[in-house]
């Protein structure tokens, strides 16, 4: 069986994949508060330090007498080479007697304050505003430049992280993702061939103890039990079925010469022909029993090739069609040239019968069956139409049983082995048998993979 | 009368199958051994043989393959209790002509050997079949009934051919599917009934008893009328 290809979609919906993405979003998250804090601690620190300078300066500026202001700022400002350090003094209307700073707005007396670069300002300045005895203004700033740069390469460095982290987080979404998906993929292909009645096939074990594996094995155990229940109980039918068939074959030929004795009493002669009748269905039956088993048994493929779609479908036509016109049902076969399945014609043939058979048995006088063929991308397939009663949705599984026999089948003649044939021989060819409602009337479709 | 080879080594169904040909008035010689029996069928003429699979010294199968490898033609009935699809394939795939699966009804044992018995005597080159007021032209696949042509589909013709190559004999509904449709399950009685009322419908006349007589819990005749 080919195995299906991994997709995207399929990826984006495993809990490995989601949780990778969940826990690379708690680290990212991580990394963003863990430069936040650093950040922040590194701000506040070098804004205490600046703080304790100004006011270190401000005291200092405050203790000299008024008069002496404006030539102690000039010389602060000389003092002063690094060009860091900002200084103004102001008289009260606002005008700058000295400094190296125009007068700003903004400033809050004896409340350092962080101030952008512009409105008179070189760059941007932590400014501390002071009032002398006199009246005047005192301001002294202090250069954050270094601060401001540190927040802008703490912003560079989340977001250069946060795009670099992204895709890693993804690319490792996908690659743990991967491998569990295969083994899922490899555990539920198992367990459709076991679904479709495979019991001999078993789930992937890989012997590392996972929780797959685990899983696996439990599954493998309870297959494995209801394997060796239903061969136990399928043994003991077909024993039944093999045993009695030569002893019953015996009775009928002692009926059968019994029958032909001449002078026959013409009333023995009739029960003997009843008797006979009745023993034909039951070997009928026995035999269809055996069939079933056979072909359940699945390895007998000596009569596989290509088989021709169109030809096969006008032959079941052709042998049905006396019956359905006695019954005045419309028989419809589509065309569909150049259909071909892999499989056993005359296997196909008698599954098509079947099916054919049951809705003529089930469609209404005057009703319509049609068979029709079409072909997908991946399969070709073979469906039968017809306007009868149908078969409700919980009876649709229960059909396919041997000796199940419909609620509407009343006195409907048949063993109620005739799907179970149908089954059969579905599963030797690993064809799909569904069936759905036609609103009105029953859909069986044959579904064959190419 | 037939001269009838029966190789089977179980002595009960030996036995069957003599008390039962030899009760059709058939001459039926026995052979257990699957080594004799091919001695036996090289040396003397048969009309039929009913040979089982599974015999002590040469299997069925090797068989039908030494007979027909030998240019022996004569037709072969093969009894087996193998029932598979695989086995029946196999069996007419070595030479078998026809194949029946044990255990058997002993008169569809008989009904299969008489078809067997007359595809012998009845060559394919012949050309026209009559059965009474029937005319069957094999060649052209027309078909007369009292000089007047009869319009039959396909399988209709191939159901009358079979019926009138066995004419006068009784035939199985299951015998006439095998033959006719050329498959191995069972359709049901009614389905190869409505096929017989089909064909009576277009072969019957007014004021003359049906051809096709119906044979209750057995089958199907075709009779001179």
């Amino acid at each position: 069986m080919p195995s299906d290809p991994l997709r995207l979609r399929d990826i984006r919906n495993t809990s490995t994949f989601r949780l990778t993405l969940l826990l690379g979003l708690v680290f990212a998250a991580g990394v963003v508060a863990l430069l936040g804090l650093i950040y922040g601690l590194s701000a506040r620190e070098l804004n205490a330090r600046s703080d304790r300078i100004l006011r270190l300066e401000a005291a200092r500026l405050l203790s000299v007498p008024v008069a002496a202001l404006p030539d102690t700022i000039r010389a602060e400002i000389v003092r002063s080479e690094s060009g860091l350090n900002y200084f103004a003094l102001v008289s009260r209307d606002g005008e700058r007697i000295a400094g190296n700073i125009r007068p700003v707005a903004g400033a809050i007396l004896d409340r350092p304050r962080d101030l952008p670069a512009g409105a008179g300002l070189p760059g941007p300045v932590r400014l501390l505003a002071v009032r002398a005895s006199s009246g005047e203004t005192v301001l002294i700033g202090r250069d954050i430049s270094p601060v401001v740069d540190l927040r802008r390469r703490v912003f560079e460095i989340l977001v250069a992280s946060g795009l670099g982290i992204a895709p890693m987080i993804l690319i490792a979404g996908i690659a743990l993702s991967i491998p569990p998906l295969r083994r899922v993929r490899d555990l539920r292909r198992a367990s459709r061939e076991i679904a479709a009645g495979d019991l001999d096939a078993r789930m992937p074990i890989l012997g590392r103890g996972d929780e797959l594996d685990l899983f696996a094995g439990t599954v493998n155990a309870m297959v494995e039990e209801v394997g060796r229940v239903v061969a136990q109980v399928k043994s003991v039918t077909d024993a039944i079925a093999h045993d009695l068939r030569t002893p019953l074959t015996r009775v009928r030929s002692q009926l059968y010469r019994a029958r032909q004795l001449p002078g026959i009493d013409p009333a023995l002669a009739a029960r003997v022909e009843a008797a006979t009748g009745d023993l034909d269905a039951v070997l009928e039956r026995f035999a269809a029993l055996l069939r079933i088993s056979e072909l359940e048994a699945g390895s007998r493929r000596a009569g596989f090739g290509t088989v021709l779609l169109d030809p096969l479908i006008a032959g079941v036509c052709d042998l049905y069609e006396p019956l359905a016109e006695e019954r005045a049902i419309a028989l419809m076969a589509g065309s569909l040239p150049g259909a071909v399945v892999h499989g056993d014609e005359k296997l196909l043939f008698e599954a098509i019968s079947n099916l054919v058979d049951n809705a003529i048995k089930f469609a209404p006088a005057g009703g319509r069956i049609e068979i029709a063929l079409s072909r997908a991308a991946r399969e070709t397939c073979i469906t039968i139409r017809d306007d009868g009663p149908g078969i409700p949705v919980d009876q649709r599984a229960a059909v396919l049983r041997r000796f199940h026999r419909g609620s509407d089948a009343g006195d409907t003649p048949g063993s109620g082995l005739g799907l179970s044939v149908v089954a059969a021989i579905m599963h030797l060819h690993q064809f799909a048998l569904e069936f759905d409602d036609a609103g009105p009337g029953l859909v069986a479709r044959i579904r064959c993979p190419a | 009368m037939a001269r009838i080879l029966v190789i089977e080594d179980d002595d009960a169904t030996a036995q069957e199958i003599v008390t039962e040909l030899g009760g059709c008035g058939h001459d039926v010689a026995h052979v257990g051994d699957g080594a004799d029996a091919l001695e036996r069928a090289m040396r003397e003429p048969f009309d039929v043989i009913t040979l089982d699979r599974m015999l002590p010294g040469i299997d069925g199968l090797t068989l039908v393959e030494r007979l027909r490898e030998r240019r022996i033609l004569t037709p072969v009935l093969m009894i087996s209790a193998l029932s598979d699809v695989d086995d029946r394939i196999a069996g007419l795939r070595a030479g078998g002509d026809d194949y029946l699966v044990k255990p058997f009804a002993s008169d569809e044992m008989a009904m299969r050997v008489e078809v067997l018995l007359r595809r012998r005597r009845q060559p394919a080159e012949s050309a026209i079949l009559r059965v009474g007021a029937i005319e069957i032209d094999l060649i052209r696949r027309e078909v007369r009934v009292d000089g007047d042509p009869v319009r039959l589909l396909h399988m209709e013709f191939r159901l009358l051919e079979f019926l009138a190559r066995q004419r006068g004999d009784v035939v199985s509904r299951r015998i006439i599917f095998e033959q006719v449709w050329g498959y191995y399950f069972d359709p049901g009685a009614n389905l190869i009934n409505v096929h017989i009322a089909r064909l009576r419908k277009k072969l019957d006349r007014p004021g003359r008893p049906s051809a096709i007589v119906t044979v209750k819990g057995e089958g199907y005749r075709l009779d001179a009328v």
